[in-house]
């Protein structure tokens, strides 16, 4: 497919064009091209570094609350802990988010639900396991509701521990996820 | 004033032969089997002869050694009197069915749905038994039955695999091990019912109604809960509630832990309430023990249970403003910045944050610290200040008062009947406080008035929930006033297996009357607790109180509510 089929240029400019090239591809590839195909150009240059530093400080959470340490959260998030320090600021739908921050107990019912909130998530996104009940199923292990392998669906980068961990650990570990992002050693980002 | 006693003389005159093992507790408590075939007509004659207007809920016990299973009707009264009637009706554990009160008290439904979800206990003439808690591959196992196998060996870690659908889609369930199977934990045959989504689908009368879904995730409801609301234009004609997306199976876990470890778990029912649930709990405890707390403990729990009113009733008020406000957390920011005031003076108590288990039986872990006197008397003030200021700013607020005003009215008789709980019970004109209907502590000895509002209606909640908040700072000024020297804890050792017995008692938590009903059978956990949350009685409250208002609305009604929905969920 040349440009002109799609933008109505004259044919000897386009027939120039795809003679360009960029990072060594075709020009009309790159003008044509695929999310993953962008992704792949990046990679090859420096310019990842910069995107990793932009995404690392502008990691925005899903406000979640799914059980105690949901409280916690509305703290982290608001003017006390003030979380807007570190570029991290509570969203309330998951379409504008990057961090899924798990804040407690996930049960039989919510974990299709829970799901589909990440899946519903832009890439590229992280998800910070918070508590012990998300890491583990904590003081509820033996409940018959309460499911313990959440590391099996989501890619958790960073556990923190606690019942309730206090918001001060909740920023240390969103520290902790930027140094991973920073180094490319998080799970789920591309670069 | 009706006692208790003459409540079953009473009865016992009204229904000869139907009232076995009657027990007087107290003047405010009264304990009874009924007559299974007479239940409905008891508690009939309860509610129009002797002023029993609210049915605080009802429990279902496996009693597996007799062969038996219970349900205990809790009864009792919106201020008329003081007397709760514990009525007691046993049923055979084969197939076991017992008659339906829902014809007599709206709030039955799901109390009922719950006992039928969890034990198997069929209700007659219920109209919709449907799952309320539980997921539908749960549903037949019932799990709180005493036998339900595999607790806890094959419940521990458990693991959800991902199982591709017909349709292409995904589904996340707990498959059955063959464990389970070999133990017989998977139910042969499972209760037919339509599903939740075809109930409400039913509903659907014409081309220009739909469906719109509120969850299960709220930004600003410490919990998950899906409120489905049927819109005809801008118009809400039905509301649907499901509920259970957070229900751990609290108290099918108490029953497998020491005496002392369930209080950790009280904690973790409702968590912005977590010292008003300690103490619900441990209260209970202490009844069966028959404990008496030492003076000063009963000043420090009144103290600590205060404060934590005030901390949840301005995070309860901060959701609701930024619910209403939409985009801005200006005032919820404020009010954060506030609670953590009162946070950090709770937390220079009881060490923690939000789990305190803090209230022991007896008595409390520990002393208050020696400055906290001193730093009550910068903090106090300044929350107050801080109040005077919303109250203000709210009663002069055009805006404000054109969302709020005569949004969401509650007349005081409907409130009665559908059993509501707490500030939003109150600001419909109910004076109902547990901590004057049924005094605990040091609360008879101390002067304060129970807030009520006029209308009912989302302005007078938020209200009443303040000006609760400037009461309970005079609380808590009178108790370091008058708060005496002396031991914190019971002198002798508190043993470690509780004598065979049963409780119910309730406490003001504030969302509203929360009751534990705790039995022991002498063992060193308990045989069963069962709670009466408040916020689940508000939360069944919603779906007919959203009938007929503007789809604008929806969030500020189901935010004034103030939710706590693990507390309901448990
Ligand atoms: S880890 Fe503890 S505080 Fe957090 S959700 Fe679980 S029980 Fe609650």
């Amino acid at each position: 497919m040349g440009i002109s089929d799609v933008i109505p240029v004259p044919v000897a400019i386009d027939e120039e064009l795809e003679k360009w090239t960029i990072f060594g591809q075709p020009v009309a590839d790159v003008w044509f091209t695929t999310t993953e195909k962008i992704h792949q150009i990046i990679e090859m240059g420096p310019i990842k570094n910069i995107f990793n530093w932009g995404r690392k400080n502008s990691v925005y959470f899903l406000m979640q609350p799914m059980g105690c340490c949901g409280v916690e959260m509305f703290v982290f998030g608001a003017a006390p802990y003030d979380s807007d320090r570190f570029g991290c600021i509570p969203r309330n739908t998951p379409r504008q988010t990057d961090v899924m921050i798990m804040s407690g107990y996930i049960t039989r019912k919510y974990l299709p639900v829970f799901k589909n909130l990440w899946e519903q998530m832009p890439e590229p996104k992280w998800c910070i396991a918070i508590g012990e009940c998300a890491i583990s199923g904590g003081p509820f292990y033996d409940s018959y509701n309460i499911i313990q392998n959440t590391a099996d669906y989501f890619p958790i980068d960073v556990f923190i521990p606690g019942c309730p961990p206090r918001p001060e650990q909740f920023l240390e570990g969103l520290m902790q996820l930027q140094e991973k992002i920073k180094q490319r050693k998080d799970k789920r980002g591309y670069y | 004033m009706t006692t208790a006693s003459e409540v079953l003389s009473s009865l016992q005159s009204a229904f000869p032969g139907a009232i076995k093992d009657p027990r007087v507790e107290s003047d405010a408590r009264l304990w009874a089997t009924v007559d299974p075939k007479r239940i409905y007509d008891v508690c009939k004659y309860l509610t129009d002869k002797l002023n029993f207007d609210h049915y605080s809920g009802s429990a279902g016990v496996d009693w597996i050694a007799n062969n038996e299973m219970e349900v205990v009707e809790i009864m009792a009264s919106h201020g008329a009197h003081p007397v709760v009637a514990m009525l007691k009706v046993r049923t055979p554990r084969d197939n076991p069915s017992i008659k339906s009160l829902t014809g007599l008290y709206w709030n039955a439904d799901w109390y009922e749905r719950e006992i039928w979800e969890m034990f198997g206990i069929n209700f007659e003439n219920h109209s919709g038994l449907y799952p309320l808690l539980l997921s539908d591959e749960l549903m037949g196992v019932w799990p709180w039955r005493k036998d339900f196998k595999g607790y806890p060996d094959l419940t521990t870690g458990q693991r959800a695999v991902a199982l591709p659908t017909a349709n292409g889609y995904t589904e996340f369930r707990i498959p059955p091990t063959p464990a389970e199977i070999e133990a017989g934990t998977v139910p042969k045959e499972r209760p037919k019912y339509p599903s939740f989504r075809e109930r409400e689908e039913a509903e659907i009368k014409s081309d220009s109604e739909m469906i719109m879904h509120l969850g299960p995730q709220h930004a600003m409801v410490p919990g998950p809960f899906l409120l489905d609301i049927l819109v005809e234009g801008e118009r809400v004609r039905k509301g649907f509630l499901d509920v259970g997306y957070i229900h751990k199976g609290i108290e099918k876990i108490m029953e497998n832990r020491t005496w002392l470890q369930g209080i950790t778990y009280t904690d973790r029912m409702c968590y912005v309430a977590s010292l008003s649930n300690n103490e619900c709990y441990c209260g209970a405890v202490e009844k069966i023990l028959g404990l008496e707390v030492p003076e000063r403990a009963q000043y420090i729990r009144v103290i600590v249970e205060e404060l934590s009113r005030i901390q949840s009733h301005l995070i309860g008020t901060g959701e609701f403003l930024t619910l209403i406000a939409g985009v801005g957390y200006a005032p919820w920011q404020y009010m954060i910045i506030d609670r953590e005031h009162v946070i950090s003076l709770i937390e220079s108590v009881t060490g923690a944050r939000l789990t305190h288990s803090f209230v022991r039986f007896g008595g409390v872990r520990n002393d208050l610290p020696d400055d906290f006197a001193e730093k009550c008397k910068i903090t106090l003030p300044y929350i107050k200040s801080r109040i005077n200021e919303f109250i203000e700013l709210f009663a002069q607020d055009p805006i404000y008062d054109l969302r709020m005003k005569d949004v969401g009215v509650l007349p005081a008789e409907t409130a009665k009947e559908v059993g509501i709980a707490g500030p939003a019970l109150r600001a419909s004109g109910v004076s109902y406080d547990m901590r004057v209907e049924d005094p605990i502590l040091v609360y008879p000895d101390l002067d304060f008035k129970v807030i009520t509002g006029t209308k009912g209606d989302c302005a007078d909640r938020i209200d009443v929930r303040l000006r609760e908040i400037l009461e309970s700072i005079y609380i808590i000024e009178q108790c370091l006033d008058r708060i005496p020297s002396g031991p914190i804890k019971p002198e002798a050792k508190v043993p470690k297996k509780v004598p065979a017995g049963e409780a119910y008692y309730r406490v003001e938590d504030p969302r509203g009357e929360m009751g534990m009903y705790v039995i022991s059978d002498g063992g060193d956990k308990p045989y069963r607790v069962k709670v009466r949350g408040p916020f689940y009685a508000t939360l069944q409250t919603l779906p007919p109180l959203l009938e007929g208002v503007y789809v604008a609305d929806v969030v500020a009604i189901a935010g004034s509510m103030d939710g706590c929905p693990s507390e309901a969920d448990r």
